[in-house]
């Protein structure tokens, strides 16, 4: 039952998609059967990253709770969870039953302030803190991306050599600065390194990884649909 | 621009700097910062989920239109979190199954037919030499390439002997592919650096400006 | 301790230190090299602008703040072309942290710039979850998918939804994406619905691209903040990415630089290490 159910599930959820992409999904009883399947596996796919908050807002009031080392920290992270979240989840007019309660306590012109309009506090909270804080994290990799290439980029042997070269004149070509200096030598240089080397060994290479990557993605999808594979499942 | 303009830009800076302080040594604002950060995605999450699939895809179609039969992706959606109760963790493994399973159905076809058959049928080019030299070269590097590059991930049997020696010519191929990969990916990086910067020039710049 | 062992050795912050000023300093002395255009972007530009005008064209914001630098400069690029030809635009998103919130501020301020009105020129749909689910489901129909927009108006009130029911409807698919839901577009949508995607994308995404744009399963390319750059250029809308180019300029040769010192100050000491060893 705790295995047959759920792969039983997935081999019938897997085959309504399999099948109906040889018929007509507008014209045939099983193409509605597939849009439905599809609309409910969005709707499930939503419930899988509130997962994920859950276990951020166990975890963190574990340790507020017990007022382990460096607790104001986590503290912040939930205050933030709620900040964002509360305001996100409250009416946005008094027509439902909820909404006609809430705004008998606040006034319905702080109605913009709710939801996840532009304007709310849940888009200001995104625009001004969020997001300027998720740019940074990713603009620090520069530092780190050059420090790494002047401590670990090294010419060892033929193969880091070439390696290295192709990275070096790939950088150069992708600057209006470096193009225009590949161009004292020939004026067809830029011209030449995204023929033979972006669209000629790249596309190769990426095309053999693609294939292969593709070819062992679609092995591992059979084997989930026979249940054969059941590692999704996790332990017990 | 209002008061609270300014304020907008200089609580994004604070934050901003706060996080770039890090690259200096590790410092309680970094630590804060980082957390609020970890927060406020969990919380936005919470907000899309509940407008986006809850209130669009469940109770409106089920109660304004009468879509009652929404109610059992509803359930599948609320069994996920049986997760959290050891005894009755299993339960959550149906829904991920129909999300799993599903996923699967559709890769199964799509790998093959929306990758392996374009991408193999574009390999199969003419290497009739009467087309000119330049376009037999790029097809020559073409089927070499992914020849030698599928050989050299093929790892069901020792590379030697002419295997070997194609495996060796992928590797050249592969490091090419990888040192243009290395070039773009320092490309990347350095331009999320530049955004923030021209946020913090331009726009936190702006506002110093204006105000003193 | 010779000369190239303390070169060698030098704290990561002295490194640190040289990149911010690479970036800070061609901001503020401004130099302007040309941005030259490559095949793949103007191959996207034309197939953009081949198309009827008023022809209803997707546009996608499948990307996170994270890559904002990169990735909006494309959208703004792209939306001044389509509403500069009064194309039709339907934009939606796949990303749950951000999607849906950058391309409702993005496609308003442009909608706005050339007098656009929402709900007969331009629709966001917003986010769904389960990006292969979203994709497959669309191509039967998009409502069943997304029963209301991003601000939860129904699609049956929305003048422009009357007409755009699934792929069949839609004339070009431009994706904007960081991430890999762009092979989903190639592989589900282009594959399966034969809709023409194209595609802009972040610079660590783009080697792998070229492979379907030689492949015809991508309509054109743009690749990073040059991909940006290139199609700010050909819009004729100088933007963030053209402004970020010297900047770019001067950190990929300072990164050369690092690269050239870092290995000789390799060989110089690998006798000395070597000696140490024996």
């Amino acid at each position: 039952m705790r295995t047959t159910l759920p792969v039983a599930v997935a081999f019938l959820s897997g085959l309504i998609m399999v099948v109906g992409f040889f018929m007509n999904p507008e014209k045939t009883f099983f193409g509605n059967v597939e849009e439905e399947v599809l609309q409910w596996v969005t709707i499930v796919g939503g419930f899988t990253l509130l997962l994920g908050v859950v276990s951020i807002v166990r975890v963190n009031s574990r340790v507020v709770s017990q007022k382990r080392k460096d607790w104001i920290y986590n503290l912040a992270t939930l205050i933030s969870v709620f900040a964002m979240a509360i305001p996100a989840i409250m009416p946005i007019s008094s027509d439902s039953n909820f909404g006609s309660i809430f705004y008998s306590i606040f006034p319905e012109s702080w109605s913009f302030l709710f939801g996840t309009g532009t304007y709310s506090i849940y888009d200001w909270l995104f625009n001004y803190m969020d997001s300027p804080m998720m740019a940074t994290m990713f603009a620090m990799l520069a530092f780190y991306i050059a420090s790494a290439a002047y401590r670990a980029f090294r010419a060892r042997n033929a193969e880091a050599t070439l390696l290295l070269l192709t990275a070096v004149l790939v950088m150069l070509w992708r600057i209006p600065m470096g193009e225009a200096f590949l161009r004292i030598f020939s004026d067809s240089l830029p011209g030449y390194i995204n023929t033979y080397v972006m669209s000629g060994v790249n596309v190769a290479v990426q095309r053999g990884i693609i294939i292969g990557a593709a070819l062992g993605a679609a092995s591992m999808s059979l084997r989930i649909l026979l249940g054969i594979e059941r590692t999704y499942m996790g332990k017990g | 621009m209002t008061f609270f303009g300014h304020f907008e830009i200089w609580l994004s800076a604070f934050l901003v700097l706060s996080l770039f302080s890090f690259l200096y040594k590790d410092n309680p604002f970094y630590k804060m910062a980082e957390h609020i950060f970890a927060g406020l995605s969990a919380g936005y999450y919470v907000g899309l989920i509940w407008q986006a699939v809850i209130i669009q895809q469940l109770v409106n179609p089920m109660f304004d239109q009468g879509h009652w039969w929404l109610v059992f992706p509803g359930i599948l959606g609320a069994l996920m979190f049986a997760r959290f109760f050891s005894k009755w963790s299993w339960i959550s493994r149906i829904s991920l199954a129909f999300v799993i399973g599903n996923t699967a159905g559709v890769f199964l076809i799509s790998q093959l037919h929306g990758f392996v058959l374009p991408q193999v049928v574009s390999t199969m080019i003419s290497l009739n030499p009467a087309q000119g030299f330049a376009a037999t070269l790029s097809a020559l590097v073409i089927v070499i390439g992914v020849i030698s590059t599928l050989i050299y991930f093929y790892f069901s049997k020792e590379h030697t002997g002419i295997l070997g020696g194609t495996a060796k010519v992928g590797i050249w191929f592969i490091m090419i592919s990888f040192g243009a990969h290395f070039g773009y990916t320092v490309m990347g990086r350095i331009s999320l650096l530049i955004g923030q910067v021209q946020f913090l020039l331009f726009d936190w710049g702006g506002s110093i400006k204006q105000i003193f | 301790m010779n000369f190239w062992e303390k070169v060698s050795g030098m704290d990561r912050r002295w490194i640190y230190l040289l990149v911010a000023i690479s970036v800070i300093f061609p901001m503020l002395v401004v130099i302007k090299f040309p941005v030259q255009i490559t095949p793949e972007a103007r191959q996207l530009f034309d197939a953009v602008e081949s198309l009827p005008d008023s022809s209803v064209i997707f546009l996608t914001f499948d990307y996170y703040p994270s890559t904002l630098a990169e990735t909006e400069p494309m959208s703004v690029a792209a939306l001044n072309q389509m509403f500069r030809k009064n194309m039709k635009v339907v934009t939606m998103t796949t990303v749950p942290l951000g999607g849906p919130s950058i391309a409702e501020r993005v496609t308003r301020k442009l909608a706005e710039k050339y007098g656009k009105v929402y709900g007969v020129d331009y629709v966001n749909l917003g986010y769904k979850a389960n990006y292969v689910a979203v994709l497959k489901g669309m191509g039967s129909s998009i409502e069943a998918i997304y029963p209301a927009d991003n601000t939860g108006t129904m699609l049956k009130d929305l003048p422009l939804m009357q007409k755009v029911k699934n792929y069949n409807d839609v004339k070009f698919i431009y994706v904007v994406a960081d991430n890999g839901i762009i092979d989903y577009w190639i592989s589900i949508v282009n594959a399966q619905y034969g809709t023409p995607v194209g595609a802009g994308v972040t610079a660590v995404m783009a080697p792998k691209m070229y492979s379907f744009v030689e492949a015809k399963q991508l309509t054109g390319l743009l690749g990073g903040m040059k991909g940006a750059a290139e199609y700010e250029r050909l819009v004729n809308h100088e933007g963030n990415a053209i402004r970020g180019m010297d900047a770019q300029s001067m950190a990929h040769l300072l990164i050369i630089f690092l690269v050239v010192i870092g290995n000789i100050g390799f060989f110089a000491t690998r006798k000395l290490r070597r000696g140490a060893q024996g």
